[in-house]
């Protein structure tokens, strides 16, 4: 905190010197500048995140088919049974936490041994296969999915002629399920990459010369040294993925398998979007929207202190 | 990941000590710290080239394909020849290209400044001063993440209905004027910037408005650009929500890629690779020119 502006010192004028107090109107005139800095974006944030929120909460005890002209019958909780009792919930709730770990490979296990294999190659070809690793970041989902469309095709596609093996991926289960997990992956490494080089790059030479000079082996050192002051930044990726998944998957999936075949690709948030907009039940969708982020709120609540307690093993 | 670095640094600070030289092999050598022993540096090399291109090839894939001439487009072969540029002249005959490139670019660039804008006034307001209620107000922009698209699309398509905004570009651009990512990263660059020129600034007597553009923001230059690099490619890339205010498909590339993707029954690979390479050529070409600050600055992002 670099300065402390008016705000502070505003206050502390002793009281017994009636003349010596700035007036109410002028108190308030200096505390407001932080206020007023904060008013653009607090205003966007109450309008168009919490407004909704709320709103959606409010929603979530009425059945309404989004129709401005039909009225909103208020139905209690009902909304909230329905979404436990959906017979997709378990299913795309499943779903989801199958992607998650899925997608762990690609972001923690991956990342962490393409960052320490770089540290072992020197030179500009570092920069370069980093350079290449990260490309995939840039692609748009929807240039993406139709990359690997044409990518997946079955009779003409890449990858089943790379394989040799006719597969029709994107209308079987299984397949469906790993071209949506191996695209997302795909997209995601890079980025991991990127975070565990900056955490290598924190950690402090010393410790490995010392432990080298003490006749431990790289391997050694890796296991008992490197890893173990690389946890907080393992712990964030996970914490990412955890969080992001839903974002990055949902366009593949929306328009790559539009959930399907039957409902082999969907996952919550898809289960969320097809009830919010394609079976206009808005009531249900914000119940099952407030349930999720309950959820998540929970999962990221544990991960947060699971990374607190870890950045604080150093001493 | 600005976050994870400082964890780290402040991780490196101690060291499990009580591990030491357990299990120590004789005669096993190695090179030095990092340097790694001839061998290990092939498989290094090996591991990453094939990572690297599991990674590239389905670009390379794509503009290779949208190169080759229309009835070459099943063609195997890694390079096109010979090259044509029939594919992109037919994407332009079956979407207007040129126009939603501008129009995506418009809103793009839009969304960009406004994030900055917001980010660096919220970020200002964070780093100079302390007072009640700054850190529930700080947790309140964190918080956004955890609020899912799903959750707020419904009350903000009605809202947006109502001001009669829906099927504007304003209507795509307005609700995403403020995020969370450019208030953490700007504080953060704020706080460690030196207090004596603040100082400084403030005993000339200036007013917080006057310090903030003519000492804060010319200091945070790099910061403001890296950041805006990465904001704007975010929005060029964003789909869903420009996907819901716009019922015209073809105003913005992504939407009307979409499009192409839906209508075609799977034979016109050609034409869609040429249109998926038109609309992420202006991130690579981004990319490739200012690739140093993209990196960083996705590093110093952290959640995206």
């Amino acid at each position: 905190m670099f300065v402390t502006l008016a705000a502070v010192e505003a206050p502390e004028v002793p009281a017994s010197y009636p003349a010596a107090r700035p007036s109410a109107a002028r108190r308030v005139r200096r505390a407001l500048p932080p206020f007023l800095y904060l008013t653009p974006g607090l205003g966007c944030l109450a309008v168009w995140t919490y407004r909704p929120l709320a709103e959606a909460a409010r929603l979530s005890f009425y059945s309404w088919n989004l129709l401005p002209s039909r009225p909103k019958v208020p139905v209690g909780l009902d909304n909230y049974a329905d979404v436990l009792q959906l017979p997709q919930l378990r299913s795309s709730l499943w779903l989801t936490v199958t992607i998650i770990v899925c997608l762990l490979p690609f972001s923690v296990v991956l990342p962490t041994i393409v960052a320490l294999l770089t540290q072992q190659v020197r030179g500009r070809a570092n920069a370069v296969y980093r350079a290449l690793v990260f490309a995939p970041v840039l692609v748009a989902p929807v240039a993406s999915a139709a990359i690997w469309e044409w990518l997946l095709d079955p009779r003409h596609g890449g990858v089943d002629r790379l394989l040799g093996s006719p597969v029709n991926w994107l209308h079987e289960r299984g397949p469906a399920q790993l071209a949506v997990i191996v695209i997302t992956g795909w997209h995601l490494l890079g980025f991991a990459v990127l975070v565990v080089a900056a955490g290598l790059a924190g950690i402090n030479d010393d410790y490995a010369a010392a432990a080298q000079l003490d006749g431990a082996t790289r391997r050694q050192i890796i296991r008992w040294i490197t890893l173990p002051l690389l946890s907080p930044t393992l712990v964030l990726l996970a914490l990412m993925t955890v969080l992001l998944s839903g974002q990055l998957t949902f366009p593949l999936i929306d328009t790559l398998t539009q959930g399907g075949p039957g409902d082999a690709t969907t996952n919550v948030y898809y289960l969320l979007w097809e009830y919010g907009f394609k079976s206009f039940n808005a009531g249900l969708a914000a119940a099952a929207g407030l349930v999720f982020f309950l959820g998540f709120g929970m999962v990221a609540g544990c991960l947060v202190w699971l990374f607190e307690k870890l950045s604080f093993h150093d001493n | 990941m600005a976050v994870s670095t400082t964890a780290v640094t402040a991780a490196a600070a101690g060291m499990p000590g009580e591990r030491r030289g357990e299990g120590r092999r004789p005669g096993e050598t190695d090179g030095p710290v990092g340097g790694g022993s001839p061998l290990g540096s092939f498989i290094g090399h090996a591991v990453l080239t094939l990572l690297s291109l599991a990674c590239v090839l389905p670009i390379g894939w794509m503009y290779a394909t949208s190169l080759r001439r229309p009835s070459d487009v099943y063609a195997t072969s890694p390079l096109p020849w010979p090259l044509s540029v029939g594919n992109y002249r037919h994407a332009a005959e079956v979407i207007p290209i040129g126009p939603m490139l501008f129009n995506t670019f418009a809103v793009a660039a839009l969304t960009a400044l406004g994030q900055l804008l917001t980010g660096l006034l919220a970020a200002y307001a964070f780093a100079a001063w302390r007072f009640p209620g700054q850190r529930p107000l700080y947790l309140l922009f964190v918080g956004t993440w955890l609020v899912p698209f799903q959750v707020t699309m419904v009350p903000n398509y009605t809202l947006l209905l109502r001001l009669g905004l829906l099927n504007t570009l304003a209507g795509v651009v307005i609700p995403t004027l403020c995020t969370a990512l450019s208030v953490l990263l700007l504080r953060q660059h704020m706080e460690s910037f030196p207090k004596e020129l603040l100082e400084a600034a403030r005993m000339d007597g200036r007013s917080s408005w006057s310090v903030l553009w003519t000492v804060v923001v010319p200091n945070l230059r790099p910061a403001l650009a890296a950041l805006g690099i990465v904001l704007f490619i975010n929005a060029w890339n964003e789909y869903f929500w420009p996907a819901m205010v716009l019922q015209r498909a073809n105003s913005m590339i992504q939407l009307g890629l979409r499009g192409f993707l839906g209508g075609t029954e799977g034979n016109d690979w050609g034409g869609l690779m040429a249109a998926s390479g038109l609309a992420c050529l202006p991130i690579f070409a981004l990319y490739v020119l200012l690739q140093r600050h993209i990196v960083s600055a996705f590093i110093h992002s952290g959640l995206k």
